[in-house]
Formats: C-alpha cells, structure tokens, sequence
C-alpha cells in the first residue's frame, strides 16, 4: 500500500481522473456532432463506411493484455491524428459551406479542441512516467488525394465513429492506468522505466 | 424395418404397405388399434387433412398370417416459422451470447446452425449444452466499429427459416440486474430506509467497467415510482420515506458508459422505523372517559395521529386539528 499512496501515484490517479473525465465529455459532445453532421450532410446514419487511410482504428486485440505504456502511446498517437483529420474536416466544411453552417463547424471546432486538450493530457501521463514523448510528425501524413464531396462526407462520418469508440477506449484505458499496478510494471499498470 | 414419416398437418397422406400390392388383404393398426377399412383404397392407407393427434404408429399386417409387413412413425408437423433471436452482452468485455426460440411450436424435431460473422471474419459461436438454444462467444476485438451480424437457420424435415440480426459491439451490452438487494429501516429515523445490493456476479471486471444503477422505490399503497440514478457506490439511504408505509424498492444496474439499463432486481419489502407506542387509546376508552365527566373537557391523550412524523408530507397539521375537533365534539356530546 506505502507505493499507492506515494505522491506520484496519488498524482497519476488525479491525472487519470480528470482524463476519464475530460474523455466522457469528449464523447459525449462527439456523439451529438455526429448526429448533426449526420443530419446536416444527408447522410445514411447506418451507412457503413469502410476504414479509412489515416484515420486510427480503437478496435484493439487483447486488450486487456496491453501495458500501461503502450496504452498512453496509442492513444496519443490516435488524437494527434484526429487532431489534424479534424482540422482538415473544419477547412472542407468552410470550404463548402462558408458561413452558411456555422453550428456545425463551431461544434466540429469545440471538439476539435477537447482533442487537442486530450492529447496534451497524455503527454503529461507519459511526462510523468519519464516516459519520452514521441515526437509528432511535423507535416503530418502526406495529405490524401483530393476526394468527392460525397467522399468527404463519408470520410468525415468515418472519422467521428472512430473517434467516439476512442472516447470510450480512453476512458477504459485510463481507469485501468489508474489502478495500483505491480511492482514489476506488467500489464495493466504502467511498465517500469527499462 | 421401421420408418419415420413426417407430414404437414393438413396434407393428406397414403401409406403403403411396403412392397405387397394394391390388391393385396391388409390389417392397418394405428398404435395398436385397428383402422376402419373405410380409410382403405385397396392395402394403402389414406389419411386426409392429417392433425396432430395422427401422430403415432402405424403398422400394416398381412390379412391371413398376420405377419407384421411394413411399419412406420407418423410425426405430423409444421414448417418452422421465423425464429427469434436476441444477443445479449451480459459480461463485458468477454463476450456476448445468442439465445433463439421459435414463436409457436412445430411438433417435430428441429436443428439449429448460426452464423456469425464480424466484418470478413466468421466467428465461432460455442453452443451451450444448458439451455441448448443458446451461444457464446468471446470478444475478439474491443472498440470496433465494425458491427456484427448473426444468422440463425432453422430446419426440420418440412422446411426452414432463418433470421439475422446486425448490432455494433456497444448496443448489445446489458448487465444481469444487481444482487443481493437488502433494504432496512434506519433505527430512530422514521422516514430513512437504508439500501444495499451487489454487483451482478456475471459482469467480470467492475472494477475497470464500473456499472452505475437506478433505484425505484414507491410504498405499496401508491403506484407511482420515485427513482434516484446513482454514478457510484452499491448503496443509497432513501430519506423521504413515509413513516410507518412499507416500500418495495428495486436497483437496475447498466455500464457506465454503454449498452441498456439491466432489468429490474427481486423486489425487496421495508417498513422504515417507527417509535413504539407509549400509550395504546382506543375509541372504547376515549368514550368511556368523556362520558364520565359532566362538567370539564377533557384534553384526549397524545395519539399518533399528532406525531409530527408519522402523517403524510404538509397534511401533518391538518390531520392533527381535525383529530382535536373531533375528540372536543364527543366531549360537548356527553357533557
């Protein structure tokens, strides 16, 4: 018990809870987005739409076996992306419909900005497991062929579904990060320093 | 060499009697019974519009040396309509399981084959032995988008039928209902009843997916429900109970994320606690008392009714004064 009540486990709990925190409103407010973008873009809410290239996947195998670690890099390596699909979804919106919908694009915005916070938030878990944090790709992905409308519609329908199954991945993630891991570091908690 | 023969209830039927000819003397039994020759077209047996209750035996006898020819199991049937299928997560993440049954009966034996497939990946749905129209299966992946899609064929020996069911991972998730739920009353507080229960035994993890309950509670002599969700924690201490009503109260439990609330728990009974009386008074003794006296008033001793938190809500006072009115009015009657 003397390891759960050191500060740095009592500060990597506060982190956790206010992440699952910041991740529940994340969702929730990216469930109502995709409603609306849904509604607004006349799209089929059931339509399915096949993967994505560049949008990251939170269907996970063995997740239950993943190291604290790997759990912390995947999901800051998923909302960087999302931060620049989102950013590139707000500049086709604006593209198409200016100023003709602009609930919609202070939503995709807000969300945009809870990401971007989300993101942060990890790198300061990483930050406190004197984990190194890897270095975001400063162009990005190369920037996808120019698509449809019709295919940016759905794109933008695929990348909201994604990013809801992450919001709901990152809370699970954070409430097992949160646990008292053991000493060793296995899985679930975080791994120790090599 | 014995058959089994299964018709559609309806159809009508024509047995022969294995290979003697038309023309031949037969002797047709129904489970031991002799059939009328009026059924007859030469040594085949004709039934027509064939019901349930034809089911049985049926033997043919050569006329003159008895020996047993031909025998056959008459089942008669009907074609499976389309069977209902539900899945259900009740222990996420492990997995899910699929429970069928068909809406009406067809009498005759029926096989089962279901499918499962989770984008191009067929998965294998391991069959119970108990109950044996149920499947389970494990959770390969988690968080995916990809949905689910299940068909279930039935089929017996007049026909089949199949459904199919689509979901994502998320919308099939709903837990058993909480466990263990004890209500009790509070000692020297007459309007708190104080509530316990358990997570379900079947939810594998609350630890890493905490589930979050709703409570309904109501007393017997009302039928409208009070409810309380609550985020956390497996107890609740009701503090608006009507003093000396007994309650039924019930806990549903739903993951805190996703999926559909659980269905009721066992219904559990609770009186809050109520004060021992000091003083039993019965009408009996008010009138006897009033009509001693001839000339005071006598004030009636303290009754129940008066205790401020044994009445229902803002009708405390009302209740009391009218209980002085009427024990002033016996007393100006017997004056």
């Amino acid at each position: 018990m003397a390891a759960a009540d050191s500060p740095s486990a009592a500060l990597r709990r506060d982190l956790c809870s206010r992440g699952i925190r910041l991740a529940g409103k994340m969702r929730a407010d990216v469930v109502d987005l995709l409603d609306a973008y849904v509604e607004q873009q006349g799209l089929d809410a059931s339509a399915s739409v096949a993967a994505v290239e560049g949008v990251p996947l939170a269907a996970v195998e063995r997740w239950d076996e993943q190291t604290g670690t790997q759990r912390l890099l995947e999901n800051l390596a998923a909302y960087r992306a999302f931060r620049a699909l989102l950013a590139q979804m707000l500049e086709e919106q604006r593209e198409q419909l200016g100023e003709a919908d602009a609930g919609l694009g202070r939503a995709l915005a807000a969300v945009l900005l809870q990401v971007s916070a989300f993101a942060y938030h990890l790198e300061e878990l990483l930050r406190l497991e004197s984990r190194g944090i890897p270095g975001a790709e400063e162009d990005g992905p190369p920037p996808p062929p120019r698509l449809s409308l019709f295919e940016q519609k759905l794109r933008g329908l695929g990348v909201l579904r994604e990013l809801a199954q992450w919001a709901v991945r990152s809370v699970r993630d954070l409430r097992q990060l949160a646990k008292p891991g053991p000493a060793t570091g296995a899985a679930p908690g975080l791994a120790e320093s090599p | 060499d014995s058959h089994i023969q299964y018709e559609r209830v309806g159809a009508d039927v024509t047995m022969k009697c294995g290979s003697m000819d038309w023309d031949a003397a037969v002797t047709w039994t129904a489970n031991g019974t002799d059939i009328d020759e009026s059924h007859l077209n030469g040594s085949y047996l004709i039934l027509k519009n064939v019901d349930l209750s034809q089911s049985g035996q049926y033997s043919c006898y050569e006329g003159s040396s008895w020996h047993l020819k031909y025998q056959t199991s008459l089942r008669v049937g009907t074609p499976p309509k389309e069977p209902l299928l539900m899945c259900r997560s009740n222990n996420y993440p492990k997995g899910f399981y699929c429970s069928w049954h068909l809406p009406t009966p067809t009498y005759i034996p029926n096989s089962f084959n279901i499918s499962v497939i989770h984008g191009t990946k067929d998965m294998v749905c391991e069959k119970d032995t108990i109950p044996k129209n149920r499947c389970h299966i494990r959770y390969l992946q988690l968080f995916s988008t990809v949905k689910y899609k299940v068909t279930l064929t039935v089929t017996n020996a007049l026909g089949k039928n199949f459904t199919t069911l689509t979901f994502d991972e998320f919308a099939i998730v709903k837990p058993d209902p909480p466990e263990s739920v004890v209500a009790k009353p509070v000692p020297n507080n007459p309007r708190r009843l104080e509530v316990s229960w358990q997570n379900p035994s079947s939810w594998p993890d609350p630890e890493s997916f905490p589930l979050k309950f709703f409570l309904r509670y109501r007393p017997l002599i009302l039928d409208q429900w009070q409810h309380v969700e609550l985020s956390d924690g497996t107890s609740h201490t009701i503090t608006d109970a009507y003093a000396g009503k007994e309650y039924i109260i019930q806990v549903a439990a739903k993951d805190n994320d996703i999926g559909t609330w659980s269905d009721w728990s066992v219904a559990v009974h609770a009186t809050p606690w109520t004060e021992e009386p000091k003083h039993l008074t019965t009408e009996a003794q008010i009138t006897e008392t009033t009509s001693a006296s001839t000339s005071s008033f006598m004030a009636p001793p303290t009754t129940k009714i008066c205790d401020k938190g044994a009445v229902v809500g803002s009708g405390a006072m009302a209740v009391c004064w009218t209980a002085g009115l009427v024990v002033a009015a016996y007393s100006v009657l017997f004056i």
